[in-house]
């Protein structure tokens, strides 16, 4: 077998080995000239030429994963174990990280950082699957804060440019109502607090549904709207005994944490279903209110096509009404009661103090104006200031 | 006669002969209007007549422009022309493959194609409409410009002043200048009119911030550089750059995000459990918008103006559409 190389002697690639009595050699087949001798081979160069080639060359793939990758793929396995999730999201998950940390933007990075990379892989891939993770549970999973979980998980999308379907709200409904343990009776949940959990899943996404139509869900945290929802489906199934229980109560009971903004969102989905309560003929006798209106929840859901279209004007009929008589926007309140239909934050707007726009003088600046010395003076300190400051201050 | 085909029907009809030696000339594509002469001297009349007006004529394949594809009017040249570009880089064993078989598109591309009235209903047919792989921006349709002009909210720029500046010296003499050298490593100085701020590093670079337009934000970088030549530093004024312009408006109606990033997924990330905003990322031009349930829009990352109007102007009919479709 022909080696490798060509002499240094004379440029012949017809290297030979031989053996010089018991020793090995490397020896030129033109010249004469010997390349390599010797037994002992303490470097790699030298194993090449003696051409002992290593498994990992012969078989073209580097075997050797580095510890930090070997760790960073446990946790991800382990991670998936916890979670329960099928043998297909693990190997997806360590396939990411793998592909992830050859990245030089993630290469060197700390190694809480690092295991927080392995969280996000397993979040890409289940939400790839359609599998409703929320990233409050791979935090809480991690102890990781949420900002640097974002950031991330948003440069991870960018560098492998990974495609990430939003999340699907009716998943997240079965996965959150999971949690709940309100479906059996135990010591701490009286029997009337029971309920049965089909019904339950149906009548909260049901209300979701009308949350998403209505403008409430678009932009904002999903989980506090599921717990709303659950909330005020749980009450409506069974009204009498519950309505006497508060918000706060309730998800204590059911064993989920109460996240801040599920109070604005049950208020505003209240409001909503006041609404749409005015509108329907036998309960238009009644004064409603926040209490009374949840007894009648299963009425308004099975007419809230009919109730959302003659509670709410929608946006093309306000547009319609508006220009005719040569008006401009929406925020005129029409006569027969109704609100448009549109996101919390136009209904309320926040008093915001804007900036007033470039006026006419701003505009003409050209950017190579004289500078007046007084005006640059202004900013400079005087004498005696600078001796006070360095009384005041002991500048090292 | 139908005289966008005179050619091909002649090829065809030599499609029976064996004898190739007799004209060799006649399969190869490289030099189609040798073949033409053979024609006139051997063959009817008939043909004589179409090839009377040599045009450009092409013997060089490589220099084909392949504008005689069916979508290209005389109108539309020189938008296409880049299309083509790519379209020439994509598939050339396509075009060398069209050539071969059917020499009428060699015909037509002999015409110099400001003759565009001379339609060209055999290319259309034989030719496959070339469109670029990936969608730079997303298609949209026609139409009148939106009548909102973004307004700019912030210029980011920087500048050279070109000497080792001592910031505590900076500080200690300059009234509107605060320096806490273990939280940050620059001077942050201010100034009234126009209202911004400035980082100022010991390496002499500088970076200007909060101003409303291009002009001011240089006229703000000149005015922090006197102050620090006033203090005694021998400041220039070298590689003044834009890096960065952020300009905002208002699309008057409330927009379905979760819809958009279906229709957009390539291009938008929503994701309201981290940010109640959808970050799109245009392509062309290379600009990052957040887009708002509101409707208020955010556009960020341009270092010209105008590339701040033209992303607004293609994202207003996307986000048009969609308010139709809800």
């Amino acid at each position: 077998m022909a080696a490798r190389g060509s002499c240094p002697g004379c440029g012949s690639a017809a290297l030979v080995e031989d053996a010089h009595y018991a020793q090995q050699q490397l020896v030129c087949a033109a010249c004469g000239c010997v390349l390599a001798e010797g037994l002992l081979t303490t470097t790699y160069t030298e194993e090449e030429h003696l051409r002992e080639v290593a498994y990992s060359q012969s078989t073209g793939q580097k075997e050797q994963l580095s510890r930090c990758l070997q760790r960073g793929i446990r946790r991800v396995q382990d991670l998936c174990k916890v979670l329960q999730l099928p043998m297909v999201f693990e190997e997806t998950a360590v396939s990411y990280f793998q592909r992830a940390l050859q990245h030089p933007c993630f290469h060197l990075v700390s190694l809480e950082k690092k295991e927080l990379l392995g969280g996000c892989c397993v979040f890409v891939t289940c939400r790839q699957h359609n599998w409703p993770l929320t990233m409050g549970t791979i935090c809480s999973l991690l102890y990781a804060k949420q900002e640097l979980f974002a950031s991330v998980y948003l440069s991870l999308q960018k560098e492998l440019g990974l495609s990430v379907p939003a999340l699907s709200l009716g998943d997240l409904v079965k996965t959150h109502l999971n949690s709940f343990r309100l479906f059996q009776h135990t010591a701490d949940v009286p029997a009337t607090f029971v309920e049965d959990k089909e019904k339950m899943v149906a009548r909260t996404m049901q209300i979701v549904e009308l949350a998403s139509e209505t403008w409430l869900v678009t932009g904002r945290h999903p989980v506090p709207i599921v717990t709303a929802a659950a909330f005020l489906s749980w009450q409506s199934l069974q009204p009498a005994a519950r309505l006497t229980c508060t918000f706060a109560r309730f998800c204590k009971l059911a064993g989920v944490d109460l996240p801040p903004p599920a109070h604005l969102r049950l208020k505003e989905l209240l409001e909503i279903l006041l609404r749409m309560a005015s509108q329907l003929a036998w309960l238009r006798v009644f004064n409603m209110d926040k209490k009374t209106v949840v007894k009648h929840i299963g009425d308004l859901l099975q007419h809230r096509i009919f109730l959302l279209k003659n509670a709410f004007c929608l946006e093309d009929g306000e547009e319609q009404r508006a220009t005719a008589p040569g008006e401009g926007s929406a925020s005129s309140p029409p006569a027969d009661g109704r609100r448009p239909l549109l996101p919390p934050c136009l209904i309320n707007p926040r008093k915001r103090l804007r900036t007033a726009a470039l006026s006419a003088s701003d505009s003409a600046i050209t950017g190579d104006e004289p500078i007046s010395d007084s005006e640059i003076e202004q900013y400079l300190r005087g004498p005696e200031e600078i001796r006070a400051f360095r009384k005041a201050k002991a500048w090292s | 006669m139908d005289g966008a085909s005179p050619l091909e029907r002649y090829l065809e009809r030599c499609g029976g002969q064996d004898d190739l030696s007799a004209s060799p000339q006649l399969f190869t594509p490289m030099s189609p209007y040798d073949v033409d002469l053979p024609i006139q001297t051997t063959e009817d009349v008939l043909f004589g007549s179409q090839f009377n007006q040599p045009k450009e004529l092409p013997t060089d394949f490589s220099s084909v422009d392949l504008s005689f594809l069916p979508d290209i009017t005389q109108d539309n040249k020189e938008q296409n022309l880049s299309e083509d570009g790519h379209e020439m880089q994509k598939e050339p064993d396509g075009s060398t493959s069209r050539n071969e078989d059917s020499s009428t598109l060699m015909d037509e591309s002999g015409l110099s194609y400001p003759d565009a009235t001379q339609p060209s209903p055999e290319a259309s047919g034989a030719c496959p409409p070339l469109t670029p792989m990936t969608p730079m921006t997303p298609v949209t349709p026609a139409s009148e410009s939106s009548g909102i002009v973004p307004q700019l909210q912030n210029i980011v720029s920087t500048v050279n002043l070109a000497c080792k500046l001592d910031l505590k010296n900076i500080a200690l003499h300059a009234r509107n200048a605060e320096y806490n050298p273990k939280r940050f490593a620059a001077v942050i100085m201010r100034i009234r009119e126009p209202r911004t701020t400035a980082l100022i590093f010991s390496s002499g670079k500088m970076v200007c911030t909060g101003a409303k337009s291009e002009e001011q934000s240089r006229l703000a970088a000149r005015k922090y550089a006197r102050v620090v030549q006033k203090l005694g530093f021998p400041a220039k004024f070298l590689d003044f750059k834009i890096q960065n312009m952020v300009g905002s408006c208002d699309v008057r109606f409330p927009i379905r995000l979760e819809g958009l990033v279906l229709t957009h997924q390539q291009f938008s990330s929503y994701e309201p459990e981290l940010f109640p905003g959808l970050i799109y990322r245009m392509v062309k031009p290379r600009i990052v918008l957040l887009i708002f349930v509101s409707g208020k829009v955010v556009l960020t990352g341009a270092k010209e103006r105008s590339e701040i109007y033209e992303a607004f102007e293609n994202i207003y009919p996307i986000l048009k559409g969609f308010k139709k479709a809800s």
